[in-house]
């Protein structure tokens, strides 16, 4: 065992064995026994069809919700035995809906709420609310109520508001819904930081591209059960897997399945990546890389 | 649950004989409970309404929800209580039973008190009832057949329908707190968020009116319903019985004048000092504890 | 030429509190059974210019509105919403702020029995339209115990039922899985094609856009700057970049190809199949 504190019931980041959960309202259960581990510093996609599980999951996570049967143990911490509060310095939980998150009269004090919770400084709290609005590009909004910005703006807001925790886990649940391409484009942006940072990140989207931009490990989830745990091309490259499970590789990964990957080529995620590949068949790269080829 | 805590005034599903009754028998006992309760002065029968009241509940179900939504009674009833031992609405003079600090009580209010706050617990305990077994779409039929406004229609069922929608939105809002490690348990830690919670909530009313109004909500026009609302011979049963039944008492208690018994009951000083004593007590416990939690954040 | 069933003259908007306008000087028809997609950056316009259809603006948010808009012939700004609801179904952003209902066949019922459908037919169009979205065997859930995506679907269906002449849906699929989104344009330009029903989508996803609509409307600051054929609007992929606005990736390959290795010289495909056969060729005509 490396790092992990004597109190610690798991080294890994997430532990999860098991693990059920049944919605007593209406008696449905969500959750049919699923086990997860991540390891620390790991940045994971989920995704699978509607109703599958992925955000039931992810609640379980941070405590929201407590496992009917099995074990969900977090930063090596039993969820079951913690308040939702106590999770907090553990792990961070971004809302799918950030109406479910923000509450505060402004931007601003909505961002400084989970930071002054944790025990901060009043410095480090205006420390890490500036450098949150300088990322997120929160400057003109800040003095607004959350409800009175547009929903891509509110959802920034959300997101900021966890980061700005630092949380050791950060738990994302469908980050980019309603987002244009420039602002999906700052969330890509934040989880490649997190993971320079060494923050472990979990992922719950729909946005393909997104997923196969920045995870190296991907985990399909079907009616209550994880069914796949694999890397972004395995997953696209597994016709079968994404038919049952309501999935689409992106377009592009379509295309390189219908062309490239029959010669050999790889299951491309990226327009770039593709087009280095057709124009190395088409023996065409040395007349735009000249000075990459000696 | 937490989220029932804050406003239990909401339908609660089920399926028992109370359930199924008829919206418009239903209302008729309501009504004829109201009327009741404030044309007679004799506290047997108030009382006993609202002992019919509180036996419903089992029977349907809904006992914990009802009894947390009749909580509200707690600060009105006792302050109400207090109030007419140390200044009795009834014309001086007054007969002094004891005296506590500066405050003189006096025996001759707390009939008219106790009066008051039957009117008050019996009819709020059937309509809660009534709210807590009946499908808002179902009353806002039912009414419509009964031709009654419109708007009036209109705003009573969306009152009711906003009320799961508000309870929602306090539930939420806590788990979204707590996961932010906000301290705090239950009723103490909505307070401080009370304010968000209520712009959050307009927010949220007027988009779902938008949509409402969208999908024709309103519209001129004949309207017609998806839920079924039956009058079987039972319904009308129970309409009539309750009809006539309360009718009857309300108009034999005017006949009587009020039926007011107050002759017949003596309460004896140390009962009048006892009441109040718990009465106050409990009033200023509530408002202490309501000023304690808003301090505390 | 039929008369436009949607008409925008000169329409610039003000939302009562502001002071810059989200819409600016807009003019564009659109003729009866087209289907229309709208781009644009988050705060472009879209959204308002949709309340502006079914008139939530400005009889409902008020605010200051010039210029005149069309629907069917009426000026919106002269029939409530209400009113109108009988021509345009408007299917919102936030599924959640929909659900206003006990149960989810309550919820798709809502529109039908305000419309006036007996309770015969409202039947049979529940469980079909339930069906439709995918959510067959929940009428009698709680619309607030579903999962997001779930919830957009029902929010769908409840304007699906009430088959509506002209049909907007504001990001309709955001919560959706791929094949769930799929399946909604799909359905929108069935609607679209057997029984005429006018749709405008408005949408992030290119990809789509290109695959189903006749015309694409692109918005920026409030203005339309542009407004054509998807191919025509794609094959812009430069002008799009610069208004940070994406392209289908199969548009983005070929531009890559094009650019960056003199790698293509036919029209830019904006769909996978003409991608997959131009590619094929390219790398077929290497081969040989
Ligand atoms: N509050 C709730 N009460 C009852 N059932 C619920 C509740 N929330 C979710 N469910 C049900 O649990 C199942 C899993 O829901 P969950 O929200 O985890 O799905 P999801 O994978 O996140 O879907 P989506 O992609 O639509 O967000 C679904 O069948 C859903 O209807
Ligand atoms: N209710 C409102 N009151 C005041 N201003 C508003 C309101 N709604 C939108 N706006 C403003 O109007 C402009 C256009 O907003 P709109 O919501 O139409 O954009 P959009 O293109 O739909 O964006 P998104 O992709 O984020 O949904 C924005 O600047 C926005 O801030
Ligand atoms: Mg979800
Ligand atoms: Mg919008």
């Amino acid at each position: 065992m490396t790092d992990a504190t004597p109190s610690a019931l798991s080294p890994l980041a997430i532990d999860v064995r098991g693990a059920r959960y049944v919605y007593p309202t209406g008696n449905v259960t969500a959750l049919g026994g699923v086990d997860l581990q991540v390891k620390p510093g790991e940045i994971i996609g989920i995704i699978g069809q509607n109703g599958s599980g992925k955000t039931t999951l992810t609640k379980l996570l941070n405590g929201l919700l407590k496992p009917t049967a099995g074990t969900v143990i977090v930063d090596g911490v039993d969820t079951a035995k913690k308040s939702v509060q106590e999770m907090a310095p553990h792990v961070g939980y971004v809302f799918q809906n950030p109406n479910h998150q923000l509450f505060a009269r402004t931007v601003q004090m909505e961002l400084e709420f989970g930071p002054r919770n944790i025990g901060l400084s009043e410095e480090e709290i205006a420390v890490r609310v500036a450098e949150a609005v300088e990322f997120f590009g929160l400057q003109d909004y800040i003095e607004e109520h959350p409800y009175r910005v547009s929903f891509p703006i509110r959802k920034l807001v959300g997101i900021a508001s966890i980061v700005a925790m630092r949380p050791p886990i950060l738990i994302l649940d469908e980050p980019s819904t309603g987002q244009d391409h420039n602002t999906t484009h700052v969330i890509n942006g934040l989880m490649r930081r997190l993971r320079d940072q060494g923050t472990t990140v979990v992922c719950v989207s729909h946005d393909m591209p997104l997923l196969a931009d920045v995870v190296e490990r991907v985990i399909v989830m079907k009616s209550t059960e994880i069914i796949a745990d694999a890397s972004p091309r395995e997953v696209f490259a597994d016709k079968t897997l994404m038919a049952r499970t309501n999935l689409q590789a992106p377009q592009v990964t379509e295309i390189a399945l219908q062309t490239v990957v029959p010669l050999g080529g790889p299951v491309a995620l990226t327009p770039a990546e593709l087009a280095a590949d057709i124009a190395m068949r088409t023996g065409r790269p040395a007349a735009a890389r000249t000075d990459a080829v000696g | 649950m937490s989220m029932q805590a804050a406003l239990p005034v909401a339908m609660i599903p089920g399926n028992s004989i109370i359930h199924r009754i008829n919206p418009i028998a239903k209302l008729v006992w309501v009504v004829g409970y109201v009327v009741l309760a404030f044309s007679t002065q004799n506290i047997v029968v108030l009382y006993s309404m609202a002992l019919f009241a509180l036996l419903l509940a089992p029977i349907a179900g809904i006992t914990k929800p009802l009894l947390k939504g009749a909580l509200i009674l707690v600060p009105v009833g006792s302050s109400l209580l207090a109030l007419q031992i140390i200044a009795p609405a009834v014309e001086r003079p007054w007969t002094p039973v004891g005296e506590i600090g500066p405050l003189t009580l006096y025996g001759d209010g707390i009939y008219y008190g106790f009066v008051l706050l039957g009117r008050i617990v019996a009819s709020l305990l059937l309509a809660l009832v009534m709210v807590m077994t009946t499908h808002p779409s179902d009353l806002f039929t039912s009414l419509s057949k009964l031709k009654v406004p419109y708007t009036l229609n209109f705003m009573l069922a969306m009152t009711l329908q906003l009320i799961p929608v508000f309870q929602r939105e306090v539930g939420i809002i806590m788990s979204a707190q707590k996961s932010r490690g906000m301290k705090g348990k239950g009723f103490s830690a909505v307070l401080p968020s009370f304010v968000p919670v209520f712009v959050g909530a307009i927010e949220r009313v007027q988009q779902l009116s938008i949509s409402l109004e969208s999908r024709g909500f309103g519209s001129n026009g004949i309207k017609t319903s998806y839920r079924q609302v039956r009058g079987r011979p039972s319904d009308w049963v129970i309409g009539i019985v309750g009809a006539l039944a309360l009718g009857g008492l309300s108009a034999y208690s005017i006949w009587r004048g009020t039926w007011n018994i107050s002759s017949d009951i003596v309460f004896s000083p140390l009962f009048v000092v006892v009441t109040f004593v718990i009465s106050a007590t409990l009033f200023f416990g509530v408002v202490l504890f309501a000023v304690f939690l808003s301090l505390k954040k | 030429m039929p008369e436009p069933i949607i008409a925008f003259d000169a329409v610039t908007y003000t939302y009562a509190g502001t002071d810059e306008p989200a819409l600016h000087e807009i003019s564009f028809e659109i003729q009866p059974g087209e289907y229309v997609a709208i781009l644009g950056l988050n705060g472009a316009g879209k959204t308002t210019l949709g309340l502006c259809v079914n008139g939530v603006i400005p009889t409902m948010l008020g605010g200051e509105l010039e210029g005149t808009v069309t629907v069917g012939g009426l000026d919106v700004s002269e029939y409530p919403v209400r009113e109108m609801s009988k021509l345009v179904g408007v299917v919102f952003d936030n599924p959640e702020f929909q659900m206003s209902q006990m149960s989810v066949a309550e919820e798709v019922a809502l529109g039908l029995e305000n419309a006036g459908v007996p309770y015969e037919e409202m039947k049979r169009i529940i469980p079909d339209t339930l069906e439709l979205v995918g959510l067959a065997g929940f009428e009698e859930r709680s619309p607030l115990g579903l999962s997001g995506g779930q919830q957009q679907r029902l929010a769908i269906a409840a304007v699906l039922a009430m088959k509506p002449q002209i049909l907007i849906m504001d990001e309709p699929t955001s919560n959706l899985d791929p094949i769930g989104k799929q399946e909604v344009f799909d359905m929108a330009a069935r609607l679209n094609s057997e029984r005429g029903m006018t749709v405008i989508v408005i949408e992030h996803e290119v990809e789509v856009m290109a695959r189903y609509a006749d015309r694409v409307i692109v918005l920026d600051g409030g203005r339309v700057i542009m407004n054509g054929t998807p191919q025509e609007i794609f094959s812009r992929v430069e002008e799009l970049a610069a208004l940070k606005l994406r392209v289908p990736e199969a548009a983005e390959l070929a531009t890559i190809l094009r650019t960056e290795y003199g790698d293509w010289d036919g029209p830019v495909p904006i769909t996978t199949e003409p991608a997959v056969a131009a590619v094929n060729d390219l790398l077929g005509a290497t081969r040989d």
